[in-house]
């Protein structure tokens, strides 16, 4: 009988029993057989015959079709309760999830370590892992059906009696009780993921379930993957997401476990201690199926749900692809930018595309790895329809720099603007401490730098280094730019990020990622790079850095900066300003400028200008002379005569002349010109005005 | 100064770039082609022969407005000039799909001597009127024959010759002399001379030496400095074009950022076009031409630092002196 | 006449700087000889050595002008700018080499300078070394350059008529729009052919106004011009190995690298001679030149 038909036949068996609350004595008797020989079936040492499959089949009331594939449980209605774990023995007391207060409750940060959670977990490599952001807001009867069958009246006094405590959280927890019970309305965040390996494994030990839901700190690795960070610290911030430290999962799996894979639901929620009714609780509560083993009585574990009530618990997935949904119970944003359901909405967008737009760009050499989604409701109506993240709007250079790669489309030396150039950078992998030695400095790596031109000045002239799954590790900005150096940004691949063979992809993603601290945000000096590599790694690293940035320099051109002719010490005392650029010279200030005019044409062809002028504070009366001259294509430009000139504000006029009284900041004429004086007809002319210091009558 | 037009015109801005540059059919590495600066270097080590450059220009409209606004026809017109040479070429600009408008200028190169300008100008009908200039892209591109690197600034030339024995013939006159200043060019020159005073380039070149070595060099290149600036002036305000009513227009090249720089120095507190106009009086007509000389040498003075760089050299005389006492 | 020295007959190149340094007021007045020896030195020879840098048909020229142009030297720029375009076959960038400009005026014909130019007591030092349009040899060979239609020289020459149009117009950037520079020289044919009088002040308030105009017009719209043949131009250029001295009594031929289209000036006509109607005539400009005046 093969595997995937179902679960093997002794745990299987064993399960059921307990489920019917029948003894392996009690079922040998009914079969007329030995004890001995039931305790061999469900120790897997033999499997009974086809006529013993028919009678327990009966005596547990089920198909006999089931005890064959044994792809489900037997239905007892055990009841889903919630299960808090009893105090530390020792009297420890955690007046919180430790590890949440590591991560802001931001949604961004949420965004980031889910979605890296889900690309990590990507089951089939030959299709991007999908993610699907929901915000849903309930309220009303959506909310207390919701609350219902979270029994959450259940949950109540554990959330009143921790929120009593005079603690960080317990305030907060407070604040969101009453929150709750004034406006009824809560928003759950639901983040699936679809071909992602699911939460397979068993109840309690290793595997990717027991990760999540059972552990608070567990990074667990696949060794083979390209992994961040698994499941590790990153998965608190679901819980810190949620007012209630409440989270539900749904998980269809990609590897069957009791020989089922979907609907293997549960729900885990993170308080304080607290003590209701004089008993003592500590940390978390599960909720699900009382579990019938002995090893684990009555705590509550993950059950096989079916399909009403997955939807009841808006964990309801649309198809069977495996992956995972979390439904976080009362989300919110903590930085505060985000209020509105559209403001978290767009934040979601914005944050998967910062963080990810290089796992969604595909192209011909590799596919893209991800897929995000993010659709708003409200009670069970779209808000903001479905929205797919698109990596080329919110970072198009990037996104065009690793297109063009991926196609094969880039070039040696860029010719136009939006060319994408490549350059390999190398990287020395230094042996393992217990390798042998190998010739020269180490396993050399090529890691692939692209450029391309942007307009975006805000994040110019950074290079994105990326290994694994393109992981962002760190923004680099290269020294010793040119100048002139027009704005670019540019991508250096590494390791697997590569997308190519060999066996320097998997030592330099090692060695880098050994380099790198636990927030993986650089790659520096750390312990695990010196103790596990062999002398000379932290020269490679910084060489290789210098690579980088002396690869950039050639990609934007104009290799090293040529130095013109002449002592440096020379040059710097004989720099032309290009204007603005402060090298010490004085601001021509304390000047009477003109601050706007307001011009028009009349039928005679003069024109009518009101003039206001900006005066610097002075202790003598000023004496000041309009001019309107019409602007020309090239060389001197044409005086024209004014026939009238009026004071407006704070002047006098004087044989074409303004007086403005000592003191005064500000001043305003009207004047009139005299076509006769027109070199050109008004119609044709471009007018300027300007006050000049009266010249003594030289005019 | 303040302008008006008698008509409405583009309020939004308009903006152009070179998006890619051929030189006779190949495309020219857009490393000679800077964004920032809106500089074309065309010239190319070990490619000196070449006929024709095309450059292909993108420019971005106001659209909406344009759209909304009284005009109609609106033509967008890219005008490569070269004072120099007299040469004026245009190229129209269509509008395409994505809304940008985009086309393609001709440089013939027998046409051009140093850096020719590149303008964008909008026109529309207006009232009848075809052709009205209604928006202009506020900065001209560069497009320089004489440079590998796109740098809109030019520096200033410091060429290390034997005055005695090298190249330049007319500079055989000065042989005696350590460095002259010239500044009738294009770019204004400094020549050092390598045969004058020996070790005295190589002094200037150092990076660390001697206390008496640092002194040195900094003195030197400081009055070197200040010939050049007080030059530099004297040549900027020469041959001014005049308005009508006389005022002077400010010049173009590199004596446009030379008055800027030197101007506040020497008149204080003056509008740019007043003080232009009363130095140019003071030169054309003699009177205070000789009084501004002490404000012409007080400006070069501060361009080439030479309070601060006594001040340093004093007061390591100074400590070298305390030093020797002891 | 002083003839100088014919022994070194290549056209250099004078840097800029050699002229303060031997332009004396001598020389200015005519009464000095420029120190040729020193000023020879001074000079870079063109490379590589061309046909079209001999001296002998340039002085060869001269010496005509001033032998027909005899006590009228402004007349003889109308003669002299064609003929000594057609001599001296280069490229505008070649043409835009100040040094060039200078050599012919220091050393290879500064009695010329003086016979055309000395109309006070000395010759400015701008007609020696200066811009385009004030050098006494460039603002001939420019003229020819902007004012020729094509291979006709025939506007060239009768722009050359007018000191007005060598003196203002030709400094202004617009007439680098071939279709401006050209209307302007229609509407001013039609002028004398009209025996309009003071044709100076006419052409003068006419460039006064198509410039002023033109900070609100683009001239382009109206009248789109076809970009010459450049490759004409070089051709003509090579030629010059071979050709033989340009005719007196006729006009040479200038690279025939197209001819501004009829549509466009026609465009333009009916714009300008509004302009020209419209405009104030004014006394002469304390800044126009004087010392032209016929």
């Amino acid at each position: 009988m093969s595997v995937e038909q179902g679960e093997a036949f002794g745990p299987w068996l064993g399960r059921q029993l307990r489920r019917a609350t029948i003894s392996q004595a009690e079922l040998a008797k009914r079969l007329g057989i030995t004890r001995a020989a039931v305790s061999a079936w469900i120790v897997g040492r033999a499997e009974p015959r086809d006529e013993h499959k028919r009678m327990i089949a009966e005596i547990l009331g089920i198909d006999p079709e089931a005890v064959t594939n044994r792809t489900s449980d037997v239905s007892t209605n055990l009841p889903l309760t919630w299960h808090h774990r009893p105090a530390h023995a020792d009297g420890g007391r955690e007046y919180g999830n430790a590890a949440a207060f590591a991560f802001n409750a931001d949604l961004s940060v949420l965004a980031r370590e889910a979605t890296q959670n889900s690309l990590d977990e990507r089951h089939d490599l030959t299709r991007p892992v999908q993610v699907h952001y929901t915000l849903h807001e309930i309220s009303g009867p959506h909310l207390d059906k919701f609350l219902d069958t979270l029994r959450w009246n259940e949950l109540r006094e554990h959330y009143d009696a921790a929120a009593g405590k005079n603690q960080k959280v317990s305030r907060s927890l407070k604040a969101a009780l009453e929150e709750l019970d004034r406006t009824r309305t809560t928003l759950l965040l639901r983040v699936d993921d679809y071909n992602a390996a699911g939460l397979t494994g068993p109840e309690y030990s290793d595997g990717r379930f027991a990760a999540v839901v059972r552990r608070q700190l567990d990074s667990h690795k696949e060794s083979s993957r390209r992994a961040g960070g698994s499941y590790g610290l990153g998965k608190v911030t679901l819980w810190a997401t949620s007012k209630f430290g409440l989270v539900m999962m749904n998980s269809t799996l990609s590897e069957p476990h009791e020989g089922r894979t979907e609907r293997r639901v549960i729900g885990r929620l993170d308080l304080p201690w607290r003590t209701v009714d004089d008993e003592a609780y500590a940390g978390p509560a599960w909720f699900g199926e009382p579990d019938t083993s002995l090893e684990h009585p009555k705590v509550s574990r993950s059950w096989w749900a079916d399909e009403e009530t997955v939807r009841d618990l808006h964990l309801e997935r649309p198809h069977s692809d495996a992956g995972t949904s979390f439904l976080i119970v009362g989300a919110y944003d903590a930085s505060g930018d985000a209020a509105s359901l559209q403001d978290m909405h767009e934040k979601l967008v914005r944050s998967l595309a910062d963080g990810f737009w290089a796992a969604m760009v595909g192209g011909q050499r590799a596919g893209a790895l991800l897929d995000a989604r993010v659709t708003t409701m409200r009670n069970g109506q779209v808000l903001v329809p479905e929205q797919r993240v698109d990596p080329y709007s919110r970072h198009p250079a990037l996104s065009r720099a690793l297109k063009a790669y991926l196609d094969n489309d880039t070039v040696p030396e860029r010719t136009s603007g939006d060319q994408v150039a490549q350059t390999d950078v190398p990287l020395f992998v230094t042996p393992l401490l217990n390798a042998p030695r190998v010739e020269g400095k180490g396993t050399e790596h090529r890691a692939v730098l692209l450029l391309t031109a942007t307009d975006d000045e805000e994040r110019k002239n950074r290079v994105v280094c990326m290994r694994g799954n393109r992981m962002t590790i760190m923004e680099r900005r290269p020294r010793e730019l040119p100048l002139g150096t027009d704005s670019f940004q540019a991508v250096l691949l590494a390791g697997h990020a590569t997308e190519n063979d060999g066996d320097d992809v998997q030592l330099a993603e090692d060695f880098l990622r050994a380099s790198e601290p636990p927030e993986h945000n650089k790659w520096d000096r750390t312990e695990e790079l010196t103790s596990l590599y062999r002398r000379g790694a932290l020269s490679r690293i910084d060489d290789f850095k210098e690579e980088i940035d002396r690869a950039v320099r050639e990609l934007v051109g104009r290799r090293e900066t040529v130095t013109r002719g002449g002592p440096a010490v020379l040059q710097e005392l004989l720099r032309l300003n290009s204007g603005g650029v402060s090298t010490g010279t004085r601001r021509a200030q304390g000047v009477p400028t003109v601050r706007s005019i307001n011009a028009r044409l009349d039928d005679t062809g003069a024109w009518h200008v009101d003039v206001d002028l900006k005066l610097p504070e002075a202790e003598d009366s000023w004496l000041l002379t309009p001019v309107a001259k019409f602007d020309v294509r090239s060389g001197g430009r044409p005086a024209v005569e004014w026939s009238l000139l009026t004071a407006a504000d704070n002047c006098q006029v004087e044989n074409g002349n303004l007086v403005i009284p000592a003191g005064t900041r500000s001043a305003s004429f009207a004047g009139v010109t005299d076509p006769a004086s027109h070199p050109v007809r008004g119609k044709l002319s471009r007018l300027l005005v300007d006050v000049q210091k009266a010249r003594g009558g030289a005019r | 100064m303040k302008a008006a037009f008698p008509y409405p015109t583009l309020f939004g801005d308009v903006s152009f770039e070179v998006t890619a540059v051929t030189v006779d059919g190949s495309p020219l590495p857009y490393t000679h082609v800077s964004k920032a600066e809106q500089t074309v270097a065309l010239h190319q080590t070990g490619r000196d022969k070449w006929d024709v450059a095309v450059l292909h220009i993108r420019a971005a409209l106001p659209e909406q407005e344009l759209a909304d606004g009284p005009w109609t026809d609106a033509v967008c017109l890219a005008v490569l000039t070269e004072k120099a040479t007299n040469a004026r070429t245009s190229g129209r600009l269509t509008r395409v799909q994505d809304g940008s408008w985009q086309g393609r200028i001709e440089l013939v190169r027998n046409n051009h001597l140093n850096r020719a300008s590149l303008s964008l100008t909008v026109a529309a009908t207006l009232d009848n009127l075809p052709g009205r200039v209604i928006g202009t892209a506020e900065r001209d591109w560069f497009v320089d024959l004489k440079v590998t690197t796109p740098v809109r600034q030019r520096e200033i030339e410091i060429v290390e010759i034997d005055f005695r024995e090298g190249d330049l013939e007319w500079l055989r006159p000065f042989k005696e002399a350590p460095w002259i200043v010239e500044t009738t060019g294009e770019i204004p020159t400094v020549y050092l001379n390598t045969s004058a005073v020996e070790g005295l380039v190589e002094v200037l070149h150092g990076k660390g030496g001697s206390a008496e070595e640092k002194l040195l060099r900094e003195m030197t290149s400081s009055q070197i400095a200040q010939d050049a600036w007080t030059a530099m002036f004297h040549t900027a305000i020469s041959d001014l074009d005049l308005d009508e009513d006389g005022t002077p227009q400010m010049p173009g090249g590199w004596r446009e950022p030379v008055l800027q720089m030197m101007l506040p120095d020497v008149l204080p507190g003056r509008q740019l076009t007043d003080a232009l106009f009363d130095i140019n009086e003071r030169r054309t007509k003699g009177f205070g031409w000789s009084e501004l000389q002490t404000s012409v040498q007080y400006a070069a003075g501060r361009r080439s630092q030479m309070t601060k760089k006594l001040a340093v050299a004093t007061r390591s005389v100074n400590s070298v002196a305390r030093g020797g006492s002891q | 006449m002083n003839s100088p020295d014919t022994a070194v007959n290549t056209i250099g190149l004078l840097p800029d700087a050699a002229i303060a340094k031997f332009l004396t007021r001598g020389m200015q007045t005519g009464q000095e000889s420029p120190p040729l020896v020193a000023l020879r030195k001074a000079a870079v020879q063109p490379e590589p050595a061309e046909a079209r840098w001999n001296v002998e048909p340039v002085r060869e020229l001269l010496d005509e002008a001033m032998n027909r142009f005899t006590g009228r030297p402004s007349r003889a720029d109308a003669w002299l700018a064609p003929r000594l375009h057609a001599t001296l076959r280069m490229t505008r960038t070649e043409a835009a080499d100040s040094r060039r400009w200078n050599f012919l005026a220091m050393i290879t014909a500064p009695d010329y300078v003086v016979w055309r130019h000395k109309g006070g007591e000395i010759v400015p030092a701008a007609r020696f070394s200066g811009p385009h349009y004030t050098q006494a040899f460039s603002r001939l060979w420019w003229a020819a350059e902007l004012f020729r239609d094509g291979y006709d020289y025939r506007p060239a020459e009768f722009a050359c008529g007018f000191q007005d149009v060598l003196n203002t117009t030709m400094r202004l950037d617009v007439i680098d729009h071939r279709p401006t520079a050209h209307t302007i020289l229609r509407l001013l044919e039609e002028l004398r052919n009209a025996n309009t009088p003071d044709l100076g002040v006419r052409v003068n308030a006419l460039s006064s106004a198509v410039n002023a105009a033109g900070s609100t017009l683009l001239y382009d719209v109206f009248a789109p011009d076809e970009a010459p043949d450049h490759d004409a131009v070089q051709d003509w250029v090579d030629e010059s190995a071979s050709m033989p001295p340009v005719p007196w009594d006729r006009l040479p031929e200038a690279p025939d690298d197209g001819k501004v289209s009829e549509r466009a000036i026609s465009a333009l006509l009916p714009l300008f001679t509004q302009l020209l109607e419209e405009a104030p005539l004014r006394k002469r400009g304390k800044h126009s030149s004087t010392d032209e005046e016929e």
